[in-house]
């Protein structure tokens, strides 16, 4: 049966079926690819049997598409899964991506000469004016991005297990996190804005632009991740 | 048997279901049906969902194959998805047990 089914396109129940399941499919357009898919693959099969026990085409398709369920029980079934892993993602890209930006800042920081020392950023000689209030907010910011990312991560992985997350709480957590680092940049920009107007001539242009670049890149993209996994979040409810 | 009965322990039946070898989601659901004389009726869609979450959390992994022309989603045990299946094993005959005992009157021993 596989062989008299495989070649053909899928029935026209089939695909209507995967598209109302589609439809209330929130996510990333690929995590709903790969769902579709293997749903679509199940269906083809649960099709390949109902032949095989006698039904026509179009009743084995019928018979396939009731078996899976109403499409909204099955979307509903996917949503909190698909939610955590879009959490997962956009901790764990955040985890990775974050020393980077850090690193750049630093040597960022390094080449423009200021006098960094063993002391507070804002007791650096040169430091941009308004260190005094702009670094602890974004040690803060970093504090609750690293924090808020690493559970995320941990509790969506696998200590699943052991560390009982509700599915609501792993993208509200990752979008905490996203803000967290958009927040940070922020400041950042905030504090090069304001050497730039004090002292642009301290500052080591490329480096800087390319530190620039990178948080400005993350910037965008953690305020993206943020606003939809608040948006998966508003989903299960 | 009613859907909340069984959602309890499907991750227990899913774990047992790949034991044997790797199966892809439709063949994992006919081992359930077949396996439980028919009583298992939950809609094929939302076991899906289910298979995720224990690959998520490490139980059991997934590979995309191709046979019969047929893209699949192949999942298999993981030594920490079959660790978890002993454990599923040991908790439901104590607790099956502990039922019977209770729930059959027959079962239980004549103390007067």
């Amino acid at each position: 049966m596989t062989r008299a089914t495989a070649g053909m396109a899928p029935p026209h129940v089939v695909d209507s079926y995967l598209a109302e399941v589609t439809a209330r499919l929130p996510g990333p357009a690929r995590a709903r690819a790969s769902v579709v898919d293997e749903l679509r693959a199940g269906l083809l099969d649960a099709i390949d049997a109902y032949r095989s026990a006698g039904l026509t085409a179009d009743q084995a398709a019928q018979a396939a598409v009731s078996e899976f369920g109403d499409p909204r029980q099955v979307a509903g079934a996917f949503r909190p899964e698909l939610a955590v892993s879009q959490a997962r993602r956009v901790a764990v890209t955040l985890v990775a991506t974050g020393p980077l930006i850090g690193l750049l800042w630093a040597v960022a920081a390094t080449a423009s000469h200021l006098g960094i020392r063993h002391a507070p950023p804002w007791q650096w000689a040169g430091a941009p004016p308004g260190s005094l209030v702009a670094f602890p907010l974004a040690a803060a910011a970093l504090a609750v991005t690293v924090w808020t990312a690493l559970l995320t991560v941990a509790a969506t992985g696998h200590l699943t297990r052991w560390l009982a997350f509700r599915a609501r709480l792993a993208p509200a957590a990752a979008a905490i996190a996203g803000f967290g680092a958009m927040t940070f940049d922020l400041i950042i920009f905030v504090l090069l804005a304001s050497q730039l107007v004090a002292a642009p001539g301290t500052l080591a242009p490329a480096p800087v632009a390319v530190a620039a670049a990178a948080s400005l890149i993350r910037l965008t993209l953690a305020r993206r991740a943020g606003r939809r996994c608040l948006a998966a979040r508003a989903a299960l409810s | 048997m009613r859907p909340e009965t069984l959602k309890g322990h499907l991750d227990g039946m899913l774990l047992a279901a790949l034991e044997p070898g790797p199966r892809h989601g439709y063949a994992i659901m006919e081992v359930l049906r077949a396996g439980s004389g028919g009583q298992f009726d939950l809609p094929t869609g939302t076991v899906y969902p289910a298979l995720h979450r224990l690959e998520r959390a490490g139980l059991i992994q997934a590979a995309w194959s191709e046979a019969g022309g047929r893209r699949r989603r192949v999942y298999q045990l993981t030594p920490a998805g079959r660790r978890a299946l002993d454990a599923e094993r040991g908790t439901w005959r104590d607790f099956s047990a502990a039922v019977t005992a209770l729930l059959e009157p027959a079962a239980r021993p004549v103390t007067s």
